[in-house]
């Protein structure tokens, strides 16, 4: 039933998307174990429901595993922040109508707004829109999805969290080791050999 | 304001500290007048101790800077980043005119240090033939100096800079006062083991590195440190181990008490005494202020850059030189090149699964030019090299730009993956009268100073040396075991941006007739004895080789003799 909402009123009605695979095909509901964190005050530049629906997409994203999400790595509030430094009018208004699509979309195909909807009905509506965003590369809701994409992972793959065996001074290099020699060298160049 | 110097040196980057500090060594009072801002070795701007998650913006640029046309000559380079933007100039603020059809590059670093802060430290010495090429097949001046002259020049640079490197003996790439080299990966050993085997004449070995891995006693002194394998060098280094001005010479300068340094000031011309037939200093524009003022000194050493030098001499115009100062031949601003490139290749060294690098080398591997001579159906002249590496095994990357979200993306993001070899191809532009350098007739920069016009482009024998370029490597990589080759080879009818190398060489080339060529064989001006300049404009050919170390042992030559002349009373 979700399948067919989705295709039909969602995808080609706002997006103009070619439905052509099954839905819901490549992720289990259980893989983001988070339910909605409600953001309750404002930012430096998205206001506080807008930071709810990008806390949740970067978490779904980028969920908590054995390793820290993209809560776990302050993504979003980053995002918030860079905003105001990095941001051109452009992607400002980009990341904005993407907040405001996504909740069209879950409306569309949940009747609920996103913020509303279940997080089995979001983990399927941004798995889909994810598919479908690489699948057509020319609509503006797929552009706009990719560039907050691109940056949530930017952020993501940038932070401290994401990047455990960081070595500001390698000291050396080796250009021959193995991944046990390597993590050795590592672990003793960050001190974590006891 | 008259402030008098026994020497003036323009400009603060490789050659102009290098100027400073030999000067200053030997006793006379030497003021060096940057245009850019000043800026502190370890100062505030160095962001080489920032993790990634410190960096300005994530080491992304402001989108304002496209929006705003802003830095448009360099945006999209590599080395243009949130950490490093603070050491490259805005364009839009100090524009560069050249033909419509034509654009030329000119990336600038307008602040203390200039482009030391910021440049590759491929440190290789010119061999014989390279300074033998006019003369052989008579395109551009004939060099005045041989290999011979610069030999001993090139031991005393290195010995202060610190060149990591191995001596290879390759007659084309001399070896010289090395320190301990760098080691190449399992993948880039495996090439050079196979090209060894396969060729004679191609060698694929460890770059030449300006990065000093065993401190001499003097570099210590300095304040200068062990490379730490960080490769974060155009952020500035805290441990002065890369050769910068600011890390080496300008200090060397400065602990002598003879070196005075004024930023912020703009030289606009050559200052020429008719009737002692000399220098007689510089006139200067405060950027801030837009003040004028002058400084006077026995001797001018032009150490701007190459098209800041020629400019410089070109908007020095007087009654005597009324083409610029030093431009009786006429010659002033011909003859400008750079190096080129038109390959780029990626292929896959197979094997190695088990293996990784630790740790992040500051500079590539390079296979020097082996087509100096010319075999049976080579119908180009001078040759190329290329820069090369496979230092760092690849991994997956992320799914950033490809579907895929949650636990599955992420699992597979930044997992091992192939080792790959990438290749580029650096050629010698050949020295034409024609590409020229000269003053704008009318379009002047916020400062009054008359823009420089560059009209240069490559020809047919650059154009054929890419095409040749391109079936060696392909032949080059396949011997040496490579898979998944990927050639890039650019369109004989894309334009290639004089500039893009940021290897800028001419305008002011050395020869040893006065009629046909501005500097003698010192330097120094052939009408204008107390004129030296010793930057990239004095180059009479380009080469394949990077050429910033030639630089400082032409500048550490020509201040040796310089020096003599004073001395002397001579100048």
């Amino acid at each position: 039933m979700l399948e067919t909402k989705i295709t039909r009123r969602v995808f080609l009605g706002t997006t103009a998307f070619v439905v052509s695979a099954p839905l819901l095909a490549s992720l289990p509901v259980s893989e983001s174990k988070i339910g909605l964190q409600k953001i309750l005050e404002p930012g430096q530049f998205f206001d506080a429901k807008e930071l709810t629906v990008l806390v949740d997409i970067a978490e779904i994203m980028i969920p908590r595993t054995d390793t820290p999400g993209a809560s776990d790595a302050h993504v979003i509030p980053v995002l918030d922040a860079l905003m105001l430094t990095w941001a051109g009018t452009e992607t400002k208004q980009r990341y904005r109508a993407f907040i405001k699509q996504a909740d069209k979309l879950a409306r569309d195909t949940y009747d609920s707004a996103y913020q509303d909807a279940s997080q089995a009905e979001r983990v399927a509506l941004i798995t889909e829109l994810d598919k479908r965003a690489f699948a057509n590369k020319f609509s503006d809701l797929s552009i706009n999805y990719r560039k907050l994409k691109e940056m949530i992972f930017h952020i993501y793959y940038t932070s401290e969290e994401a990047n455990p065996d960081y070595m500001l001074i390698p000291g050396s290099y080796k250009g021959c080791v193995t991944r046990a020699e390597y993590k050795q060298m590592v672990d003793e160049r960050l001190g974590r050999v006891s | 304001m008259t402030e008098i110097y026994d020497v003036i040196v323009v400009g603060s980057g490789i050659t102009g500290g290098w100027a400073a500090k030999e000067f200053c060594e030997k006793g006379f009072k030497t003021l060096v007048i940057e245009r850019g801002r000043n800026v502190e070795h370890r100062g505030p701007e160095y962001s080489d101790m920032q993790a990634p998650w410190d960096i300005q913006n994530r080491n992304l640029l402001p989108e304002s800077f496209g929006e705003d046309a802003r830095y448009t000559n360099i945006q999209g380079k590599g080395f243009f980043k949130g950490a490093t933007q603070q050491f490259f100039t805005d364009d839009s603020e100090h524009p560069i005119s050249y033909p419509e059809d034509r654009p030329v590059r000119w990336v600038r670093s307008y602040q203390l240090g200039g482009r030391s802060l910021t440049w590759g430290r491929q440190s290789l010495r010119w061999g014989p033939k390279d300074f033998e090429a006019n003369a052989k097949d008579g395109y551009g001046i004939a060099w005045p100096i041989g290999y011979e002259d610069l030999a001993p020049w090139y031991d005393y640079v290195e010995s202060f800079v610190g060149i990591s490197a191995n001596k290879d003996d390759i007659d084309v790439l001399p070896n010289g006062v090395f320190q301990k080299p760098w080691e190449m990966s399992c993948a880039e050993r495996f090439i050079s083991d196979n090209l060894a085997k396969a060729y004679t004449d191609r060698r694929l070995i460890i770059g030449r590195a300006a990065n000093i891995t065993e401190p001499t006693q003097e570099q210590k002194e300095l304040g200068r440190g062990q490379c730490q394998a960080r490769s974060y060098c155009q952020r500035g280094c805290t441990f002065g181990a890369y050769f910068s001005s600011l890390s080496a010479t300008l200090p060397a300068a400065k602990r002598t008490g003879n070196l005075t340094v004024v930023t912020d000031a703009i030289v606009t011309k050559v200052n020429y005494d008719e009737k002692a037939k000399r220098a007689s200093g510089v006139t200067v524009i405060d950027s801030n202020t837009k003040q004028e003022r002058h400084y006077h000194a026995r001797v001018v050493f032009l150490c701007a850059s190459a098209f800041a030098s020629v400019q410089i001499l070109l908007n020095s115009k007087s009654k005597y030189f009324p083409n610029g100062i030093a431009n009786s031949s006429g010659a002033l601003g011909h003859y400008i090149m750079d190096h080129f490139t038109g390959v780029l290749t990626n292929a896959v060294v197979p094997g190695f699964e088990d293996r990784v690098a630790f740790g992040r080398r500051p500079i590539a591997t390079y296979i020097p030019n082996y087509r100096h001579e010319q075999y049976e159906g080579i119908d180009f002249v001078r040759g190329y090299g290329y820069q090369a590496t496979a230092q760092q095994r690849r991994n997956t990357g992320t799914n950033a730009s490809s579907q895929g979200l949650g636990k599955t993306a992420k699992d597979k993001s930044r997992q091992d993956s192939v080792w790959r070899f990438i290749t580029i191809m650096f050629g010698e532009m050949l020295p034409y009268y024609e590409n020229r350098a000269s003053l704008h007739p009318s379009k002047k920069d916020q400062w009054g100073i008359p823009l420089l016009h560059v009209d240069a482009e490559i020809k047919t024998n650059e154009r054929k040396m890419i095409k040749q370029a391109a079936i060696d490597i392909q032949e080059m990589l396949e011997v040496a075991g490579c898979t998944d080759i990927s050639i890039d080879q650019v369109p004989d009818n894309h334009h290639i941006q004089i500039g893009d190398r940021i290897h800028e060489m001419g305008g002011a080339c050395m020869g040893s007739d006065p009629k046909t060529s501005v500097l003698n064989k010192w330097a120094q001006s052939h009408d204008v004895d107390n004129l030296f300049v010793t930057d990239g404009a004095c180059m009479s050919s380009c080469a394949t080789q990077n050429p910033s170390l030639t630089y400082m042992a032409i500048t550490a030559r020509a201040a040796d003799y310089a020096a003599k002349l004073l001395k002397s009373g001579t100048i």
